[in-house]
């Protein structure tokens, strides 16, 4: 189905092979998250203004630097699709008025992590869809609290230890289906998205990027410091991710939902988890196999329940 | 009083290390203050912790500026201007350096006024700096002399219990081996004398004249003004692109880059080094291996 709108990106080579968002900031060495902005940005341009919620890309745009061709507006965790309204009423405006011809109208964009995007801001973010705001939203998740030191956030996965969840079995919760929440709104477009799939990345962006309305993007982020894993292994992890299908890649458009990158033959989850420091104690002193066969059993339902409909 | 800085790369466990040898100096009948001290910045800036200890209540705040003993887990950091290894050494002052040189070499190239001893650097490997921290509190307390072995035993234990029984007996390791290792400079680090108000430096007070708020902070009109800042100082691994073996792919090194610092000209990848903060996951992705991750150490050998 995504294949009906022609895409220019058909192959790598067709991506952007030269980068708009500026070197030199604060975020870690190998962060997923900056991996799947930069990527974003490349593919919606420089005529996008960011919105953005408390959290580690806070530090992007500290004064006077910034790694965005245009402007960044702060708000708090709970209201960056309040703060996106603002900013699209006030284009609309100015516009209306004359005071800016149409080709400098802006994309707005939410720019936010998953503490507030699964948490603080979702009431925002339904009111927001409600009023069919003209918005793309990008969160990057890193499944946790991380510019405060990874503590658990609603998109923390079961079994991960955290700074607040240090026992020995981790996280005993479960990581909340964002996706699902998004979509029961019935906004324009809805997708998962990871850095290490950046072809799969820049077709959703580009169709988001074509639409009016409410798009809302969710990038699994796999963030070396809150996961515990050396920096260089960022795209094995987030590639793990998506061949042991804990990370479905997939799309919501007209009241469907469709896979976009179906892993033929899945991974046992394992692999990715014994990938992360936040997962150790599931391996060592001895295996913990009642949680591994849990998350396992999770992520075989969660195909099992998508079979017929790819 | 006693004041030790200890200096590293946030992820190098520096604040672990000011942590350890706190709470063995509290362990140990001292009152004590210990604090990490960063900034914006992430894994792989230059950071640094400090503690301070004394037998009487500490009233002294705010960061060392006058260390008794100064320990740097990464010694790339030395010639880092903005990481300030120096800041305020005299000859009073112990230098302990993680490094892969000798002693020698670095007095020579200091031209170091105090003490300055040097740590096997048995941490060249990245995946084991992490153990680095517990490193610098064992030797730095077998250097201070006042603090017993078990005591330290006892305060990593106290640390680092929540991380299970495999990590603690790591960490234990590495710095008992560091506190045996220092038994010849045992007792070396001296206190330093107490400053109290009336020793404090007169303010050097400064003028400032009352800007017109567009001019105090003036709006900035370009885009991309990150590139001002220099992240590559983070770096301890050099990616280093061999072009006979770089067969022209679709770019995935510039793709993976978080940092957008592997710009592609005409099919050919170029590093920004002046951004490049040394992630490797160019050297992890490149399809013909045509990246080698070279120890940033052997670029300032070959300038020296
Ligand atoms: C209402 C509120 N509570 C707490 C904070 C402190 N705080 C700043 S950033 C942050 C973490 C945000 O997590 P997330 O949205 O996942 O972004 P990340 O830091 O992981 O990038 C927190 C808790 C805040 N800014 N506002
Ligand atoms: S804590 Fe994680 S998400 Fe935040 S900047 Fe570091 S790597 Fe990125
Ligand atoms: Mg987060």
């Amino acid at each position: 189905m995504s294949e009906q709108i022609a895409t220019i990106y058909k192959r790598m080579k067709d991506l952007p092979s030269t980068h708009i968002l500026g070197a030199g900031t604060p975020m870690c060495a190998g962060c997923g998250g900056l991996q799947a902005l930069h990527e974003v940005y490349d593919i919606l341009g420089e005529k996008t203004v960011f919105v953005n919620a408390a959290g580690c890309m806070t530090l992007l745009a500290v004064y006077p630097f910034t790694p965005f061709r245009g402007s960044w507006l702060y708000t708090s965790m709970s209201s960056a699709p309040a703060g996106a309204q603002g900013v699209r009423d006030a284009l609309d405006i100015l516009l209306a008025k004359g005071r800016i011809p149409p080709e400098e109208d802006l994309a707005v964009a939410v720019l936010t992590g998953d503490g507030s995007a699964y948490g603080m801001g979702l009431s925002a973010t339904s009111g927001a869809i409600e009023r069919g705001l003209d918005f793309l939203y990008l969160c990057y998740d890193n499944e946790g609290y991380g510019n405060t030191g990874q503590q658990t956030s609603p998109a923390t996965p079961h079994g991960a230890k955290t700074a607040t969840a240090t026992g020995p079995a981790g996280f005993g919760g479960y990581k909340k289906d964002l996706f699902a929440i998004w979509a029961a709104h019935r906004p324009a477009y809805v997708a998962t998205v990871i850095g290490t799939e950046p072809l799969d990345l820049a077709r959703k962006i580009e169709k988001a990027k074509a639409m009016k309305g409410p798009r809302l993007i969710i990038a699994l982020a796999p963030c070396p410091t809150g996961w515990d894993f050396d920096p260089q292994q960022t795209v094995e992890v987030g590639k793990l991710a998506v061949k042991t299908g804990i990370w479905p890649l997939k799309e919501y458009e007209n009241g469907q939902v469709t896979h976009t990158k179906v892993p033929s033959q899945r991974v046992p989850v394992e692999e990715y988890l014994k990938k992360q420091g936040r997962f150790a104690h599931l391996f060592a002193p001895q295996r913990d196999e009642a949680t591994l066969a849990e998350i396992q059993a999770q992520v075989d339902a969660y195909w099992a329940g998508m079979e017929g409909e790819q | 009083m006693y004041r030790i800085r200890f200096h590293g790369r946030g992820g190098q466990g520096m604040k672990t290390a000011s942590r350890l040898l706190g709470t063995a100096f509290f362990l140990a009948g001292y009152q004590v203050q210990d604090a990490p001290r960063y900034g914006a910045e992430r894994r792989g800036a230059p950071i640094f912790a400090f503690v301070r200890a004394a037998k009487a209540a500490i009233f002294e705040r705010g960061i060392i500026r006058e260390p008794d003993l100064v320990v740097v887990a990464d010694d790339s950091l030395v010639p880092v201007p903005m990481a300030g290894v120096l800041q305020g050494a005299d000859p009073h002052t112990v230098m302990l350096l993680n490094t892969g040189e000798s002693a020698e070499t670095w007095r020579h190239r200091l031209n170091y006024p105090g003490t300055l001893l040097t740590l096997p650097a048995e941490a060249a490997e990245r995946a084991e700096l992490r153990f680095v921290g517990a490193t610098c509190a064992g030797a730095a307390a077998r250097l201070l002399g006042v603090i017993p072995r078990e005591t330290l035993a006892a305060a990593l234990h106290q640390e680092l219990a929540a991380h299970g029984e495999a990590v603690v007996q790591r960490n234990l390791d590495q710095a008992l081996a560091a506190f045996d290792a220092m038994a010849e400079h045992a007792g070396c680090v001296g206190e330093g004398a107490a400053v109290g108000l009336d020793r404090a430096p007169a303010p050097a007070w400064v003028e400032l004249p009352v800007d017109p708020a567009d001019a105090a902070a003036a709006a900035i009109h370009a885009g991309a003004t990150s590139v001002e800042v220099r992240t590559g100082l983070w770096r301890i691994l050099r990616p280093v692109i061999d072009y006979a073996r770089c067969n022209r792919c679709w770019w995935v090194c510039s793709e993976f880059c978080p940092d957008s610092a592997i710009k592609v000209v005409d099919g050919r990848p170029e590093i920004d080094y002046d951004h490049c903060k040394g992630c490797m996951i160019c050297v992890a992705q490149c399809p013909p291996h045509a990246i080698a991750a070279v120890p940033e150490r052997q670029f300032s050998e070959a300038k020296a």
